[in-house]
C-alpha cells in the first residue's frame, strides 16, 4: 500500500507553477491546479532529466532538456503513451501536501 | 567519463524506453558500436545525444525530434521500416536487420 | 558514366555503407560532409534536399539527375543502369 509522507505546505505551493519535493528523501514533483494536487516523479521518462524546471500549459509539462511532454494528470508521455512517468496519489490535511509512496 | 562509459550509460539509459516501445537494439553489434559511440560524441560536443544521421537545423522543435531514441515522433515511418532510420533500433521480431530497407518518410507516407 | 554526389553526416554510419557501396562497384563519387560545412552551405544543401521532396536524414544521394535518400542498394543499382 505504501507510505503516506508529507511533501509540502500547501500554502507554500504555487498554483499552476511545477515545484520539486523530497518526501522521503525521494525527487517528487508537485503540481497546484485548482482545488487539485498532482505528484509525479521528478524525472523525466528520457534520460531522467528534473522536470521540476520545465514548462506547464494546462495539464501538459515539457521536460526542460529535450522538451518531452507529459500529462500531470496520468503521467503519460503525449508521443508515446506507452512511455510515462511515475504518479503518486497527493492528499491535502490540515493544510499539508501528503503524497502515497510505494 | 570516458567514451566506453557513456557509450554504456546510454544503453542503460535508451534499453528500457525502446523495449517499452517494441523496439531492441540492433544485434549486430558493430553497427551499435559505431552508433553509439558517435551519440556519445555528438553529445559531448552539444550536450545532446543526436540521431547521427539526421541533420540539426537552427529550429529547436525540429532538433528536439531527432534526440535518440527519437521513435515516438517518427513512428509510423519506422515502424513500416521495422527499424529507426539509423538502425541503432529495430523491432524485437526483427532478427536480421541487413535484411531491412531504409526507407525515405515520404515514400511510406505515399503508400 | 553519370555524376554521382553523396550529401552525408561524418558520424551516419549509412553514409559510409553508400561510400563503400560506390567503391566497390567501382563508381566514382563526390561526398560532401553537411555537418563540416558552413552554415550558409548547409542551408544550401537543406534547401535542395527539401526540394527534391526528401527530409534531413542522410544519406542523400544524386545520380545523374534521379536522387535517392537513404542506402539503398538496388536502387543505386538501377539508377547507375538506366
Amino acid at each position: 500500500m505504501g507510505t503516506s509522507a508529507e511533501a509540502a505546505e500547501l500554502s507554500k505551493l504555487p498554483e499552476g507553477r511545477p515545484a520539486a519535493a523530497f518526501p522521503l528523501g525521494l525527487p517528487v514533483l508537485l503540481v497546484r491546479r485548482g482545488g487539485e494536487v498532482y505528484a509525479l516523479e521528478n524525472r523525466c521518462a528520457h534520460m531522467g532529466c528534473p522536470l521540476a524546471a520545465g514548462k506547464l500549459d494546462g495539464y501538459v509539462l515539457q521536460c526542460p532538456c529535450h522538451d518531452w511532454r507529459f500529462d500531470i494528470r496520468d503521467g503519460k508521455f503525449l508521443d508515446a503513451p506507452e512511455l510515462a512517468v511515475k504518479i503518486y496519489a497527493a492528499e491535502i490535511k490540515d493544510g499539508k501536501v501528503f503524497v502515497r509512496l510505494p | 567519463m570516458s567514451l566506453e562509459e557513456r557509450k554504456k550509460a546510454l544503453r542503460y539509459l535508451f534499453g528500457p524506453v525502446v523495449d517499452k516501445l517494441g523496439y531492441k537494439f540492433t544485434p549486430v553489434e558493430e553497427d551499435a558500436d559505431f552508433l553509439l559511440e558517435q551519440e556519445a560524441l555528438l553529445e559531448a560536443e552539444t550536450g545532446i545525444p543526436y540521431c547521427p544521421c539526421q541533420a540539426r537545423t537552427k529550429d529547436r522543435a525540429e532538433n528536439m525530434r531527432i534526440v535518440c531514441p527519437c521513435i515516438p515522433f517518427h513512428r509510423a515511418h519506422y515502424d513500416a521500416m521495422k527499424r529507426c532510420w539509423c538502425g541503432l533500433y529495430v523491432r524485437k521480431d526483427v532478427t536480421d536487420p541487413d535484411k531491412l530497407k531504409q526507407v525515405p518518410e515520404e515514400r511510406i507516407n505515399a503508400h | 558514366m553519370k555524376k554521382v554526389t553523396i550529401y552525408a553526416l561524418s558520424t551516419c554510419l549509412w553514409c559510409r555503407k553508400s561510400k563503400k557501396y560506390f567503391e566497390e562497384n567501382k563508381v566514382p563519387f563526390e561526398a560532401v560532409d553537411y555537418d563540416k560545412q558552413s552554415e550558409a552551405r548547409q542551408a544550401e544543401m537543406m534547401k535542395e534536399m527539401k526540394c527534391a521532396g526528401c527530409t534531413g536524414s542522410f544519406p542523400f544521394i544524386k545520380i545523374g539527375a534521379a536522387c535517392v535518400q537513404g542506402y539503398d542498394p538496388d536502387e543505386f543499382e538501377k539508377l547507375l543502369k538506366k
